[in-house]
């Protein structure tokens, strides 16, 4: 996994372009930032308190306010308010409507959508299937499943998320999802949203948040070389991983994926990379996470850390004011040679569509009447109707945005078929790159590896023999 | 009564106990029967392994095999339509296909059968192989009412109706609007259009035709235009 992705949307560079509609908060950061900078300077070694992202963003409905303190803190108002549209303000009620339709609540815990029935819920199914607590399949089939699912088992819960988030960086998130857990293998897929409804989702999402913020604990006085041996001596390494700091000595371990009981996994497979706390999070939050991680979320798998108030302040400090290296991009895998030995349809099968894809483009008939969101829809997209069964479905191709039907080995516009651009489009995805012709599979999981894509690209090139 | 008859008519009443027991639980049938207790009823609907397995069977080719295991399965079959239960659509359309692939001769069927099932699936005669394909136009053309706008099924009803003379026109513009946004699902499917086109005197269509189901099929043997079809007389 790429940890470097994480901070590549949240300042807007490779993903600038993209998230048109979330720049109203960078330019007011950065308008704020700049104006800071006139007044306090920059690069001190101790740590001044400075505004958190709460400043600008102390209610549900924070773009407007940014607009406006992006033009007060500009240095020509007229120029910053013309190129900064006030935004309407984040809709929690019909954000909670966007997370009944999008059914956020097929992955996530905590929020009050209706529940979602069990054998749609993707991560309790799985660990049911994998307690062997699945009622409905017979053994020999929850034995073939297993190996496919271990690695889907974990999920955050959105448990006390507005008293966590950053709405504005949710908002954004949604519209250009990155890996923030490097251990956990499903990401948050990208849905098709658009940036009121990201807005608004946000405002659901973080609808416990005060409307009026308590003043931030104040980081005057920290110690980042304090915070970095607190955070070697308490062993956060163990589980989170800090990228663009000096390796931590502790190494989150490898996660078997068999035989790993919940409690062992989660707090290492749910772990953040820190890296993207800054972008996340405020001041005081980080500090009162530290001190008490329950107390802010109840289901957290975070010990709590028996810490004094200054050794929080430093440690809350190293994890949201040390000095980052820059990510270093990450390159778009090669692409492999098309094989010139013959590729059949029954090794594309078993190596590609029957181990990760199937399971969003499967048949009704064998699913309880559910093919899947990629077939007859789910997670906010209409019924596509690709069905990847078996050899005749997948050439039977899928639905349009007209509903006409269309094959999934139709050119895109650079001449790629749309099956293998799909692949590479998720390549693309984790290096920074969304291609806005077409969404990056499979949904929400790691693109699949050269080996693979060369498979299906062979496969087509050799006319998808049976 | 001495203490031997005391034991003798105890153990009666015991048997006669545990007799009246286990004949109420083999009746009970009710899931509410046990005083209101929920009891669940487990039915084992054989036919989803069954299915599977015809449609691997399937896959591979083995359509005599398939068609046998279908019309054990499901009997009345025959007589059936595609209603809710998705087992059925799937068993009408393997049985189909299956039949249209052995060009309406599931020649060796009697031996899968009861004496009193195989019917006409055999095909010796002419008008047993027409009923036999125009019997699967007819559960393919139900299925494609069914689920509208899969060319998987449309593919497999053109291949059916390119073996009825009746019906060679429609399938020769069904398979060839699929052709024409590449969504024809199986060479069987090209195959067949390769026949219609030479038969209707479209050579470079049908060559066009025939070149994709060659890339397609695992055996040459499938892609050819000659030959009449089963279903002609």
């Amino acid at each position: 996994m790429d940890r470097s992705k994480g901070s590549a949307p949240a300042h807007g560079t490779a993903h600038g372009w993209q998230m048109w509609a979330g720049w109203a908060a960078p330019v007011a950061a950065l308008a704020l930032g700049l104006g800071l900078a006139l007044f306090t300077g920059c690069g001190s070694e101790r740590e001044e308190p400075r505004p958190g992202p709460e400043t600008a963003l102390a209610t549900a409905a924070p773009a407007a306010e940014d607009s406006a303190t992006a033009a007060h803190g500009a240095s020509s108002p007229t120029a910053a308010a013309a190129a900064a549209p006030v935004l309407r303000p984040g809709d929690p009620a019909r954000g909670r409507e966007l997370a009944t339709q999008f059914e956020c609540g097929r992955c996530h815990d905590g929020l009050d959508v209706p529940p979602v029935a069990m054998e749609k819920h993707c991560f309790h199914c799985h660990q049911d299937v994998l307690a062997d607590k699945f009622k409905g399949a017979s053994s020999t089939a929850i034995a073939k499943w297993k190996p496919h699912i271990a690695y889907a088992r974990d999920v955050p819960s959105l448990l006390g998320a507005g008293r966590r988030y950053d709405p504005a960086w949710i908002e954004r998130f949604l519209l250009a999802p990155y890996d923030l857990r490097p251990l956990l293998r499903p990401t948050m897929p990208r849905l098709a949203l658009d940036a009121e409804q990201a807005r608004d989702l946000a405002a659901y999402v973080t609808r416990e948040r005060l409307a009026t913020v308590p003043e931030e604990p104040s980081l005057a006085g920290a110690d980042l070389a304090r915070g970095r041996k607190l955070i070697e001596e308490k062993g956060c390494g163990a589980c989170h991983s800090f990228t663009g700091v000096a390796a931590l000595p502790e190494a989150p371990p490898p996660l078997a994926d068999e035989h790993y009981a919940f409690e062992e996994r989660a707090p290492v497979a749910l772990a953040p990379d820190l890296r993207n706390a800054r972008d996340q999070l405020s001041v005081r939050t980080v500090y009162e996470w530290i001190a008490n991680p329950k107390g802010i979320k109840d289901d957290t798998p975070m010990p709590k850390t028996e810490l004094g108030p200054d050794e929080i302040r430093d440690l809350t400090a190293y994890v949201l004011r040390a000095p980052l290296e820059a990510a270093p991009p990450k390159p778009i895998p090669a692409r492999l040679p098309v094989l010139e030995r013959r590729v059949g349809y029954q090794e594309v099968s078993e190596r590609v569509l029957g181990m990760t894809c199937r399971h969003c483009h499967s048949d009704p008939d064998i699913a309880r009447g559910d093919g899947g969101a990629g077939n007859t829809g789910g997670f906010g997209f209409k019924p596509r109707g690709l069905n990847l069964k078996d050899y005749e479905s997948t050439l039977a191709g899928a639905l349009d945005d007209q509903g006409e039907r269309r094959s999934i080995f139709a050119p895109l516009s650079d001449g790629t078929p749309r099956l293998l651009g799909a692949l590479l489009a998720r390549q693309a995805e984790e290096a920074g790159q969304v291609n806005p012709e077409i969404r990056g599979m499979p949904l929400g999981l790691p693109a699949l590896p050269p080996e693979d894509i060369q498979i299906v690209e062979s496969w087509i090139a050799q006319g998808r023999p049976r | 009564m001495t203490t031997k008859t005391l034991s003798v008519v105890r153990n009666v009443f015991l048997a006669l106990g545990v007799t009246a027991a286990l004949g109420v639980a083999a009746v009970s049938s009710d899931a509410q029967a046990c005083g209101g207790a929920w009891v669940p009823e487990v039915e084992i609907d054989y036919r989803i392994a069954g299915m599977a397995m015809a449609e691997k069977s399937l896959e591979q080719g083995e359509y005599v095999a398939v068609a046998g295991s279908v019309l054990r399965m499901i009997p009345h079959i025959v007589t059936s339509k595609p209603g809710r239960d998705p087992i059925m659509g799937r068993a009408l359309r393997a049985l189909a296909v299956s039949t249209v692939r052995m060009d309406g001769a599931l020649s060796k069927i009697d031996k899968e059968l009861p004496y009193e099932m195989i019917g006409s699936w055999v095909g010796t005669k002419a008008e047993d192989r027409s009923a036999n394909l125009e019997w699967s136009v007819q559960a393919l053309r139900a299925l494609n009412e069914q689920k509208k706008n899969d060319p998987a099924l449309q593919t497999e009803l053109g291949e059916a109706m390119s073996k009825v003379p009746a019906h060679q026109e429609e399938a020769l513009k069904l398979l060839g609007g699929l052709a024409d946004k590449d969504l024809v699902a199986s060479p069987e499917g090209y195959a067949a259009l390769a026949r219609l086109r030479n038969g209707s005197g479209d050579k470079s269509g049908s060559e066009q035709a025939l070149k994709r189901c060659t890339a397609m099929a695992k055996s040459d043997s499938l892609c050819q235009v000659t030959g009449k079809f089963a279903g002609d007389t």
